[in-house]
């Protein structure tokens, strides 16, 4: 009886959160041009799309600044919670632990204007690099925050073990931190990646006029009115996501299966 | 490690600490004294305090961010609690998320379809015999959508706190005689409050700045601090006035994560 | 004849293919103090949680004071647990957690009150309820798990490795305190543990289990003395356990000689085992000796030498002696009829009583006329 309860509370939250998602494909293959009556099925949006060279060079531009910013931020976030896991003063690792939440917790729209004050105060011309920036920008602290979890596991004897048997400090870099932290940097890449790939509000402040990314570039398709080249990006954008989730969903499975097994081997 | 390596790895880190951090912040707040003639003054906020316009724009603005953090609240709880009693709870979680990989343009332009005039909304109104109603451009479906873009980040802290809690705890509670009602009500909900009061803070906030759904959903009708924010700093270009609101959201802001955050002193659970 | 408080009868616990609990019968007398004794894993928990209501059996009944509760939701039984991490709610206070259950029950306010005060002063933590549960030790928490499950006067308290996270010194002192207890209150403990000592030494009776199965049921001295197989003997205490063979009643061979042994009812011939304790074991010289063993190493632990030896077989022995032996040196070692027990193969526990009892007799005879 409860149980019964549950389950369709369930299914009606679930078919509630998949509705819109499972609606925007579904009219991408309509004949019509509105999202109101399904007209019988066609490729022909995906035609469309697959020959918009702006589109085009928009999703190109898009995937660009999410893989450089979630490089370079995967980089300098990984030394950051390096550099905050050796601080030895409490205050001091509370205080940069702080400062590293704040664009976390900060809404998008004072990210975006707070960096467009900073831009235009260095009078750096807004586009390409404007975008880059504030991507590597608002990624920093996620992959802190997923690398940070990792190296607190990792014990203090454990370094100590390998300095006693003659590890130099890169060689504990290489050799021990690094190899130890790598499913914090993957989770941390792999955030980073999406959040670069999901911003709207921030790009849109820093943007400028030549440069445009997916999200901004939806924004104001939407507001001009319903156009089905939409609806079938939204179906290439879902399959994309779908194996990024597969894809993340793998890694850290077998991350988990391959610390199982170490586990097993040293008990 | 000598000291000079360990600032060499620092550097970095300490750079975006400083320039896009600490910086930017400053910045808002310094831009705020400025008028459009770029004097230093006072105007902006005396402006905000005094004009009942702002002054009711803010507490609507914070008043629908209420509603939707009650309303995702309200059915984000029993469906983390639900999805955490199942069996294959992992998978069920992941469907969870995967809706917010979906831009959340792309999920604000399907509900411009489904709230249309002749969208999938009115068809079913039509069905039960209410008839076509306006719904696109309302408070309502502002409050409808935004609400949908922010359950998952609410069921997600939810599930984390109920699944971090020991089963001990419920046992010890069915053994000294509470009903799964009296369970629930003091044992269950007061120990995962923290992911309650987490899901708060990745609800609320956001809520009071979701300028691209009021324009998109909301029509214009509803202006949050966040619409105002973008309103003056990319059409009217009065940065002076969007600084300021910009702080007044700051404040607004660190006021939500004192109420919410977490009292270390409860002691919670000895790791 | 007392009434049980609480009776298991034939109860099966399955998860998919995998059976935790086989066929458990036992019975619990009002006013005792019972363990469950076993390595991880063996069910006992399961046997706990089962009297508890936190899960329902596949098979067999569950009783309480004659009715069968299997049925009864844990809520609404009347027996109170003791877990393995205390699990006290860390949002409320010391008092509010002992006073929790009450609460529920809406008790009125002042026998609350002094319930709870009296339930906290048994535990001798009676200025404590004002405390967050954070700002307890180990044992605190301990002795206020305990107050919260005993202000509810349940008639049976289950205990769930209670101990197990206290260092030693404590674990001893909560024996005794745990003892003192459970008489003062004159209910039915229920305690589950995987340390033989920590049974040995509170019980009235213990029940052994391994891999879902009560293997031997009795008093700590029976057990100890007697264990009913291989994995008991082990189990509980240090033993010497040999190969052996039942010559005749009362006569087992083992390491090249014939012995005088207690055991009887077993066919002529049969292989059996006999199991020694090493601290029936005697040093001697050669020539006073039962068997002869070459010493290995000995450790010294304070109150005795514990001394590794073989025999001229290949047999390893372990020996408590207050004496040191030479390492290297072969020695004589002497024990008394009574002190070896004889096992057999694959026998069941009615099966051993059954033939304890037919031969008690006798040596009961034996007894009066010496």
């Amino acid at each position: 009886m409860k149980r019964r309860f549950a389950n369709i509370y369930l299914i009606i939250v679930f078919a509630i959160l998949y509705a819109p998602i499972i609606f925007l494909i579904a009219y991408s293959f309509s004949q019509g041009d509105t999202m109101t009556n399904f007209h019988g099925f066609t490729w022909r949006h995906y035609q469309t799309l697959f020959s918009d060279t702006r589109m085009l060079a928009i999703v190109a531009n898009t995937l660009l600044i999410a893989l450089l910013s979630a490089l370079i931020a995967t980089l300098i976030g990984t030394l950051g919670a390096l550099s905050i896991t050796r601080t030895t003063k409490r205050v001091t690792r509370e205080s940069l632990l702080t400062l590293n939440n704040v664009l976390m917790v900060s809404p998008d729209v004072i990210i975006g204007a707070s960096f467009l004050i900073f831009f235009t105060m260095l009078k750096i011309p807004l586009g390409f690099s404007t975008v880059l920036m504030s991507h590597i920008a608002f990624e920093i602290p996620i992959v802190v925050l997923m690398v940070l979890p990792r190296l607190r596991e990792m014990s203090a004897s454990l370094l100590d073990a390998a300095q006693d048997l003659g590890a130099t400090t890169r060689q504990l870099l290489t050799h021990v931190i690094i190899p130890f932290i790598s499913p914090g940097i993957f989770a941390g890449f792999f955030m980073a990646l999406t959040y670069s790939l999901d911003d709207f509000a921030v790009t849109f402040f820093v943007t400028g006029n030549g440069f445009s990314t997916l999200s901004v570039e939806i924004y104001s398709r939407a507001r001009q009115g319903i156009n089905l080249e939409i609806n079938a990006l939204s179906g290439v954008m879902f399959l994309f996501s779908l194996l990024l989730v597969g894809g993340y969903y793998w890694i850290q499975q077998a991350s988990q299966k391959r610390r199982q097994r170490k586990r097993e081997v040293v008990s | 490690m000598t000291k000079r390596r360990t600032w060499t790895y620092f550097l970095p880190y300490g750079l975006w600490l400083a320039l896009f951090v600490i910086a930017p912040v400053a910045l808002i707040i310094y831009q705020s004294f400025f008028d459009l003639g770029h004097h230093f003054t006072l105007s902006n906020y005396s402006t905000y305090f005094q004009s009942a316009t702002y002054l009711k724009m803010t507490a609507n603005s914070v008043w629908y961010a209420f509603l939707i953090t009650l309303f995702t609240g309200l059915i984000s709880y029993p469906t983390a609690y639900f999805i955490h009693q199942l069996k294959h709870r992992q998978f069920w979680l992941l469907l969870v998320i995967l809706p917010t990989w979906i831009n959340i343009l792309l999920k604000a332009y399907a509900f411009i379809g489904i709230f249309s005039q002749a969208g999938l909304a009115n068809q079913f109104l039509t069905f039960i015999g209410i008839g076509p109603q306006q719904i696109l451009f309302t408070n309502a479906s502002f409050i409808f959508v935004a609400t949908y873009i922010q359950i998952p980040f609410m069921i997600l802290p939810i599930y984390n706190a109920l699944d971090d809690l020991n089963p001990a705890f419920i046992n010890a509670s069915r053994d000294l005689g509470a009903s799964n009602w009296q369970t629930f009500r003091h044992v269950i909900f007061p120990l995962t409050l923290p992911g309650v009061k987490a899901g708060i803070q990745a609800v609320f906030i956001p809520s009071l700045s979701l300028f691209m759904l009021t324009r998109l959903i909301g029509g214009n009708k509803v202006i949050t601090l966040g619409t105002a924010i973008e309103e003056h700093f990319l059409t009217t270009m009065n940065w002076g006035m969007g600084s300021t609101i910009g702080v007044i959201l700051i404040v607004a802001m660190i006021v939500v994560m004192l109420l919410t955050g977490d009292q270390k002193r409860e002691g919670g659970t000895p790791r | 004849m007392t009434q049980p408080i609480i009776t298991l009868r034939n109860v099966t616990k399955r998860y998919g293919t995998h059976t935790i609990l086989k066929n458990i019968n036992l019975t619990l007398e009002s006013g005792k103090f019972y363990t469950l004794l076993g390595p991880s894993g063996c069910g006992k928990t399961t046997i706990l949680r089962a009297i508890a209501g936190f899960m329902t059996i596949s098979e067999g009944d569950v009783l309480f004071a004659g009715k069968r509760i299997n049925e009864v939701p844990a809520n609404k039984r009347n027996v109170n647990t003791v877990f393995q991490d205390y699990a006290l709610f860390p949002h409320m206070t010391v008092a509010e957690n002992v006073a929790f259950g009450l609460t529920l029950k809406k008790v009125a306010k002042d026998e609350i009150a002094q319930r709870v005060a009296k339930a906290l002063q048994l535990v001798q933590l009676a200025d404590y309820g004002d405390r967050a549960i954070s700002a307890l030790s180990g044992g605190q928490q301990q002795r206020i798990a305990i107050a919260r499950a005993i202000v509810m006067e349940p008639k049976v308290l289950l205990l769930d490795e209670p101990l197990s996270a206290l260092d030693a010194k404590l674990r001893r002192q909560m024996q005794y305190e745990l003892r003192d207890l459970q008489q003062r209150l004159g209910i039915t403990f229920l305690f589950v543990t995987h340390d033989q000592e920590e049974a040995l030494a509170m019980s009235d009776e213990i029940f052994v289990m391994n891999q879902g199965e009560v293997l031997q049921s009795g008093s700590p001295v029976d057990i100890y003395d007697e264990p009913i197989n291989h994995f008991v003997a082990d189990f509980i205490g240090e033993s010497n356990i040999l190969p052996a063979k039942m010559i005749a009643d009362f006569q087992v061979a083992f390491g090249g000689h014939q012995f005088e042994c207690a055991d009887a009812g077993i066919p002529d011939n049969e292989p059996v085992e006999v199991v020694i304790r090493p601290e029936d074991l005697t040093l001697t010289t050669r020539d006073q000796a039962k068997l002869t063993v070459t010493i290995d190493t000995q450790l010294f632990r304070g109150d005795y030498y514990e001394i590794a030896a073989t025999d001229n077989l290949g047999n390893a022995w372990l020996i408590h002696s207050v004496n040191p032996a030479e390492d290297g040196e072969t020695i004589g070692i002497t024990f008394r009829p009574q002190d070896l027990h004889v096992m057999r193969f694959g026998e069941k526990e009615a099966e051993f009583d059954a033939r304890l009892e037919t031969y008690e007799e006798l040596e009961g005879d034996n007894v009066d006329e010496t």
